[in-house]
């Protein structure tokens, strides 16, 4: 791949990485991410690979920006209000670098679509706020062999593994969403707008070190941290032969979409 | 006898082995359906809730994120 | 084993070195580059990244023009 003067200018911080390299920012640029969730994790991650010049970037969100979401979901800004969220994100990203192509879709991740979205990606983010559709990406990705990285915030906590095929897998860790009510949603709880930044970068990184196959990825390790104490964990964990979906007997065969939370929809539906 | 075990990286001390299900409600776990468990690095299912936690066992609870979690750490 | 050159006396750091990795990279193992760089921080960046990233440095010198020096460079 033959970089422009101005390429290598841009991308000089990356190619004076030893684990980079000229080669390592071809991967980069060749690379596809989809990023499912425009919102307070998918907005760092989708500042940060459109930096490092990932060559394609597809972001999937079905809302459009809300005065709440400014807090914390840092691509969309006060002008971008009623915006759709992809098209606000799509707009920030080609501000920032021209040379990404954005696939923007205005729609939710569901049964119907996730297969035919995630196939022509390299990488998945998981960059949503509700179980239901975080199974779901587990799920697809599971199935159709392709790597992803989960994350998870609330108040000031956040947690993210990164899945490879044959590691473990959300339901090996979760077996199945919880009943939609029984525990309080983001928007019910609060969370601390950093906190987001915190995480999404991490995925962001992730998904660097998939395309250029630097270190170690996050795979067999659950990294959590409680950011009030700045304390981070990794809980070491392994394929459960249990599993429902990628163990000894699988249960789960093809994609569910589990019913959300109430609230969650009401919240979604107001912002439309 | 004293029993020191570590949960979720912290030692913490126990008069005698307990169950598992005693030691999420030591623990203030409110809701045992919105955590998984591994026991020295192995996931740990509901129906084995009553097995033993001995001197130097290392346990984890690993909670639902993203969406929520009604349990203060 | 082939030798390639690479003309570096206009560029500032580190953009200096980012070029010098760009050419290594498109040279096969065993072939030489020989850098002109300018004296100063060109000097004193370019060939310690060469070496602490992996590459050989086989001679430094200063050519017929003062304040330019060659630097040869091994993969």
């Amino acid at each position: 791949m033959e970089f422009t003067e101005e390429q290598i200018v841009r991308y000089s911080r990356h190619i004076l990485l030893k684990d980079v390299g000229v080669e390592g920012q071809e991967k980069i640029s060749n690379g596809k991410v989809l990023i499912v969730g425009a919102g307070g994790l998918g907005a760092p991650v989708a500042f940060y690979l459109a930096a490092a010049g990932v060559g394609t970037i597809g972001i999937i969100d079905g809302d459009t920006v809300d005065l709440s979401n400014l807090q914390r979901q840092i691509i969309h800004f006060t002008a971008d209000m009623g915006k759709t969220k992809v098209l606000s994100a799509k707009e920030k990203i080609a501000q920032l670098n021209p040379d990404v192509k954005v696939n923007a879709y205005q729609d939710l991740f569901t049964s119907a679509n996730a297969f035919e979205l995630i196939k022509d990606y390299d990488f998945i983010i998981d960059g949503t706020d509700n179980f239901p559709v975080k199974f779901l990406i587990n799920d697809a990705c599971v199935l159709a062999g392709k790597p992803f990285s989960h994350g998870g915030i609330l108040r000031f906590d956040g947690q993210t593994f990164t899945h490879t095929q044959g590691n473990v897998c959300y339901r090996c860790l979760f077996n199945s969403p919880p009943p939609p009510n029984a525990v309080p949603t983001c928007s019910q709880a609060g969370v601390l707008g950093a906190i987001a930044g915190m995480l999404g970068t991490i995925q962001a990184a992730e998904a660097l070190k998939y395309l250029t196959g630097v270190g170690e990825l996050l795979t067999n390790r659950l990294l959590s941290f409680n950011a009030k104490t700045m304390d981070f964990r990794t809980v070491h964990t392994r394929r459960s032969p249990r599993c429902p979906i990628c163990g000894e007997h699988p249960t789960v065969t093809t994609l569910i979409d589990y019913e959300q939370a109430a609230c969650d929809i009401l919240s979604h539906k107001n912002n439309s | 006898m004293a029993t020191t075990i570590k949960v979720n990286g912290q030692s913490q001390e126990l008069a005698k082995p307990i169950p598992l299900s005693e030691l999420l409600i030591l623990n203030r776990i409110e809701q045992p359906d919105m955590v998984s468990i591994q026991l020295n690095g192995e996931f740990v299912y509901k129906e084995d809730y009553e097995t033993l936690i001995n001197d130097g066992d290392e346990v984890d609870f690993l909670y639902f994120m993203g969406g929520g979690n009604s349990i203060t750490n | 084993m082939a030798t390639f050159n690479l003309d570096i006396t206009k560029e500032h750091c580190p953009m200096t070195f980012v070029k010098t990795k760009i050419e290594l990279a498109k040279l096969q193992k065993g072939d030489i580059l020989n850098v002109s760089l300018s004296a100063g921080e060109p000097l004193e960046n370019v060939p310690r990244s060469a070496t602490e990233q992996g590459f050989t440095v086989l001679s430094v010198a200063e050519t017929g023009t003062k304040g330019i020096f060659n630097v040869e460079i091994q993969k």
